[in-house]
């Protein structure tokens, strides 16, 4: 990170503040999710993959630009639509393909699915079924960190639907009471599942909900990698202070359906293809190009890159072994 | 108890028990915390954390809001990332409020995650009636957890188990629900000196017989023990098993006692249907004990009913040594 | 569904008895504890009561036929009842052109309770009940349930009601053997009996190995006004078989069996044999109040001598041939028992179970062949009337014994007789008895 920019520096917050291979690290990551989620859908429709899944596609900005600064040590929860955060926090597409697959090399052995999938070693604690589930988990993850004197935080990914959980207003006041070193970034992709966010929610932002818990609420444009670091970035600072908590509101939008069993009834195509002309990956691109941290042909090498890192991860799925019938009921307990 | 006194042993109370038990966890373990409502200069609303603020500070015994799903999350989310977090609730009522966390997430993140993440919390519950405090602060619902794979769900009978329970539930790696009967916190018995552990998910035959067994959890371990006091004195041998563990549950000691005595009786405090009496019923009648019955099976639980207030109603809602006595002795004398 | 009338078993050595005479003709109504019908035995003549109220029907036994003691003879409906089709058949009851029954082993459950069977009960589905334990018993030693008569509610068949089949099914004892050696407590009171009479009853306290049954001669002696009490020992007769310790518990449940018996009564004149007769001196001890004189005949408990051979011998015994050598010390002289008195008394004694029972007892009661259990303290305690009968010829407790006691009391001793005066010379013993009692 090179942020002694000077103060004239006009430059967009991600190209003054990151390292050209950090910036061209994001956009790989970016492509990757990208790619990743598409190759996910093209299995889906090939029978390679049980169950639903929630896709993130035009949503990857959110995802890479929060996690920008985190290390391994730090923490996140993520949701339902979580495999964008997961590849964000350096997890390897491989063994997510296997996961989806059902497979035993998957991060969790076959047993959570697209659905629960984490990767523990890179400090993501998992997505959730359960809207709002990983909010108070979020906060007890920054628990300990304070607990035992360490200078982590913890990201927690959310959606607009969760933000009308009791979940989500138990987690946040016990956050800032206790002053914890949290981060809740709410990706408002504006519907939960079929309802827009303004026929179930009673604030114009989400983040407006911060001033309830005495923290500050910020709204940004989720598909502008730069706003949206710059604003994590600020949470994080805030929160390895000792400050405690931020709300980070990322709006976004969803390509895809709420999962693949969406008929879309509640969209208008037009609004989707309004949508998808703010692709994030394009416009992050450019913005690397315009800033000259890379041309045209390394952007589309770093592009060609994520697809060969995708077509080998799910070589890798197809050709990992299943688990063991009989282990059924192992990893229930410690001791099976 | 004065016997034990007379014997030089030491005697504490249930809840003195458990909180030497928490004591010790948290002198030898520094990320051993507290939680929970009132817990702190209150001592908790059955007195059962008196005074431990004062030794260990608000950091390490810490008040929560009334947030009872949120303090659980959090409780899970400190235990995910290296705490051990001790959450009392309240009244175990209560518990229905935070059954997301409990069920969704602690007891399923192991598996989900495919046995790469470990939720090492603790739930204390107090339940049962018997106190007047009627339908919403007097239930008995460990059953309900004895239905979650991942949960650990243990009954106490004495402060002996009281206090070595808590200790193994602190040591053990997977979530852990201890019911703790309101009426038994009052009750005096020897209590060994230091730190010990009570094995999990093994039931100890309190009193051996010959003519019927009967399997209790908790307070009704006293009260069919004295029933069986009662029937010796007719002839009727009654062996009487204190279960003290739910979930995982002792089949062998069960089906050894059954295959001994041909008669069963389970007692127990939960509502009579769908409880841990049909549980241990259904095992016993799926094992090979099933050709050493000799009469029906007898269930002896709480009325159909919510527990009520009226003092005569409540007491009748639930098995009394009578209602014991008289089954036991039908059972025994070949009149059911 | 109607109660069974079956011929009961009134005498030690009973197989066959004769219906001598029906009291209710069929299709007429009878109350329960009303007579019945009469029936004779080589020994002895007695009176049946009615067990039910109800209309007297499926008379199978006329009067002069010879019947297999516990065959069913009728059937008594209760008020508005359906008369069935057929009579229920039993297993042994007697083939329609054999009035004559076969020899067909009573089963000591086949008056089972008739007050516990609703009648009628529509709950009840039709069909056979047995436990899971009774299943796997029955399957384990070959035998199929329909045979086995259940004791439980509703005619459930249980563990014990197959043993008890097996038991008296076998004829060779050594067949007997699964289960030997072995009993399992059983819950419940004493069992007790009694026939209804006028003033003061007469409680009778048989001794170690006999049963209430084996008064039946010296009732028959006494005659039949008095109402008689008998109550039967733990592990004997028809009394559960309850785990015990020593003599005073044994005694405790004595007294508590007499205290049920005695409730509607002022006051009880107890007579007790042998081991009953300590007991009955016990009783007497603990019950002073209640009791209005005391009969003991060769009673245990006034000395330390005893003949451990004999107890053990009766107890071990597994065949007929085995038993009679012992049989024949209790009487004066052996040829008061015949083979077939034996091989009566051995079928009575074919439940293992029983046997186990009774072997224990025997070791708990008389440790090391003698009587660690000393009531002559309570003898001279005693204000009441009290007789002591002892046979002169008495090899299992010399009659000496009674010489060395103090107290107030009278001693007959009867020539001739050997430890079972009672069975030996009924008439003698009664004799003595009503002069004593003021009968």
């Amino acid at each position: 990170m090179t942020s002694d920019a000077p103060a004239t520096d006009n430059r967009p917050f991600a190209i003054r503040t990151y390292a050209p291979a950090q910036l061209r690290e994001a956009l790989r990551r970016m492509y990757l999710i990208r790619r990743f989620e598409e190759g996910a859908e093209d299995s889906y429709m090939r029978g390679l993959i049980h169950g639903t899944m929630h896709l993130s596609i035009g949503q990857e900005a959110s995802a890479m630009a929060t996690c920008m600064e985190l290390t391994d040590a730090d923490k996140i929860t993520s949701t339902h639509r979580g495999h964008g955060h997961c590849i964000a926090k350096g997890a390897d597409v491989g063994r997510m393909f296997a996961e989806f697959f059902g497979k035993e090399t998957g991060y969790c052995h076959g047993r959570g699915g697209s659905m629960h999938i984490a990767d523990v070693r890179t400090g993501n604690l998992g997505a959730n079924g359960i809207v709002g589930g990983g909010l108070p988990i979020a906060v007890g993850a920054a628990l300990t960190a304070k607990r035992l004197g360490r200078d982590d935080v913890t990201v927690c990914f959310f959606g607009d639907g969760a933000n009308n959980e009791g979940a989500f207003h138990e987690a946040l006041n016990m956050a800032s009471v206790w002053k914890l070193p949290v981060i809740f970034v709410c990706e408002n992709n504006g519907y939960g599942m079929s309802t827009a966010v303004t026929r179930s929610t009673a604030v114009r932002h989400i983040a407006d909900r911060a001033s309830a818990y005495s923290m500050p609420g910020i709204t940004v444009d989720g598909n502008d990698f730069s706003a949206v670091a710059e604003a994590v970035h600020a949470a994080i600072v805030r929160a390895r202070a000792g400050d405690g908590p931020s709300l980070v509101e990322n709006v976004t939008y969803r390509w895809r359906g709420h999962s693949k069993s969406d008929r879309n009834r509640y969209r208008t195509k037009e609004e989707i293809e309004e949508w998808m002309t703010r692709d994030p990956i394009a416009r992050f691109r450019s913005e690397l190009i315009a800033h000259g941290i890379l041309d045209e042909a390394a952007a589309d090498a770093v592009a060609a890159e994520a697809m060969a890192e995708v077509e080998a991860g799910i070589a890798f799925a197809k050709s990992s072994p299943a688990p063991a019938i009989g282990d059924v009921t192992r990893y229930v307990y410690a001791e099976n | 108890m004065n016997a034990m006194t007379e014997t030089g042993l030491r005697v504490l109370s249930y809840s003195e028990a458990i909180r030497e038990a928490m004591a010790i966890a948290m002198e030898n373990d520094p990320t051993v915390i507290l939680m929970g409502e009132d817990i702190g200069v209150y001592g908790g609303a059955f007195q059962v954390t008196l005074d431990l603020v004062d030794r260990f500070g608000p950091d390490r015994v810490m008040d929560t809001p009334i947030s009872e799903l949120g303090g659980a999350g959090v409780a899970v989310g400190a235990a995910l990332t290296g705490l051990k977090p001790i959450y009392e609730f309240q009244f175990s009522d209560f518990a229905m409020l935070a059954m997301e966390q409990i069920v969704n997430q602690a007891a399923k993140l192991r598996y989900m995650l495919g046995g790469e993440a470990s939720v090492p919390v603790v739930f204390r519950l107090p339940a049962g009636s018997g106190t007047g405090a009627a339908a919403q602060h007097s239930q008995s619902i460990e059953a309900w957890f004895g239905h979650v794979p991942g949960l650990k769900v243990l009954q106490p009978a004495t402060p002996e188990d009281a206090k070595g329970m808590l200790l193994s539930a602190l040591a053990d790696p997977d979530p852990v629900m201890i019911f703790e009967h309101k009426l038994l916190y009052k009750m005096k018995g020897h209590v060994p000196e230091g730190s010990y552990l009570t094995p999990i998910g093994k039931a100890l035959v309190r009193r051996s017989g010959t003519d019927l067994t009967i399997v209790a959890g908790s307070i009704m371990v006293h009260r069919a023990l004295e029933a069986a006091e009662r029937l010796a004195a007719e002839g009727i041998s009654a062996e009487v098993i204190d279960l003290r563990s739910i979930r995982p549950i002792d089949a062998e000691t069960i089906l050894a006692s059954v295959r001994k005595t041909g008669r069963l009786m389970v007692v127990y405090e939960g509502v009579k249907a769908f409880g841990v009496g049909a549980e241990i019923s259904a095992m016993v009648a799926e094992s090979d004990a099933f050709d050493h019955l000799d009469a029906p099976i007898l269930r002896l639980g709480a009325a159909d009913a919510p527990v009520p207030y009226n003092p005569d109603l409540e007491r009748a809602a639930v098995p009394q040594v009578e209602t014991i006595e008289a089954a036991a002795r039908r059972l025994a004398r070949r009149e059911v | 569904m109607p109660v069974e009338v079956i011929l009961p078993k009134v005498d030690m050595d009973m197989s066959h008895g004769k219906l001598a005479t029906w009291h209710v003709a069929e299709g007429e109504t009878v109350a329960k504890g009303a007579p019945l019908f009469d029936i004779e035995t080589d020994k002895a003549a007695m009176e049946v009561e009615s067990p039910a109220s109800g209309r007297l029907l499926s008379v199978t036994a006329q009067p002069g036929d010879m019947v297999a003691v516990g065959t069913v003879v009728a059937l008594i409906y209760a008020e508005g009842e359906t008369v069935a089709e057929t009579p229920i058949q039993t297993t042994a009851a007697p083939e329609p052109e054999a009035p004559v029954a076969k020899t067909v082993e009573p089963v000591p459950t086949a008056t089972a309770h008739p007050a516990a069977i609703p009648q009628a009960d529509p709950a009840v589905a039709p069909g056979l009940r047995a436990t899971p334990a009774a299943r796997a018993a029955a399957r384990a030693s070959g035998i199929t349930l329909e045979e086995v008569p259940g004791t439980g509610p509703r005619g459930r068949i249980q563990r014990d009601d197959v043993a008890a089949f097996l038991a008296h099914r076998v004829e060779a004892p050594a067949l007997a053997s699964p289960g030997a050696g072995a009993w399992s407590a059983q819950p419940g009171p004493l069992h007790v009996s009694s026939r209804k009479g006028t003033g003061v009853p007469l409680v009778l306290i048989h001794g170690f190995t006999a049963d209430s049954q084996s008064w039946a001669p010296l009732e028959k002696a006494l005659g039949a006004d008095r109402p008689l009490i008998r109550i039967d020992l733990p592990g004997h007769g028809r009394s559960p078989r309850r785990r015990l310790g020593s003599f005073a518990e044994l005694a405790r449940m004595v007294v508590e069996a007499l205290d049920d018996v005695t409730r509607g009564h002022d006051k009880v004149d107890l007579l007790g044999h042998s081991l009953g007769g300590a007991l009955a001196l016990a009783a007497a001890d603990i019950r002073a109040r209640r009791i209005r004189s005391l009969a003991l005949i060769a009673p245990a408990g006034l000395g330390p001598e005893i003949d451990a051979q004999a107890l053990t011998g009766i107890t071990r015994a597994t065949r007929a041939e085995s038993l009679a050598p012992w049989l024949r010390r209790l009487t004066a002289t052996p040829d008061g028992i015949s083979d077939d008195y034996a091989r009566a008394a051995m079928r009575l004694r074919a439940d293992p179970a029983l046997r186990a029972f009774q072997a224990e007892l025997a070791e708990i009661l008389f440790p090391d062949g003698v009587q660690p259990f000393d009531l002559r303290p309570a003898l001279s305690r005693l204000e009441i009337p009290t007789a002591i009968l002892w046979g002169r010829s008495d090899h299992i407790l010399p009659w000496r014994q009674a010489l060395s006691i103090t107290g107030d009391f009278a001693l007959h001793l009867l020539a001739d007789a050997g430890h079972v005066p009672q069975l030996e010379c009924p008439d003698r013993v009664a004799r003595i008895l009503v002069r004593h009692l003021l009968m």
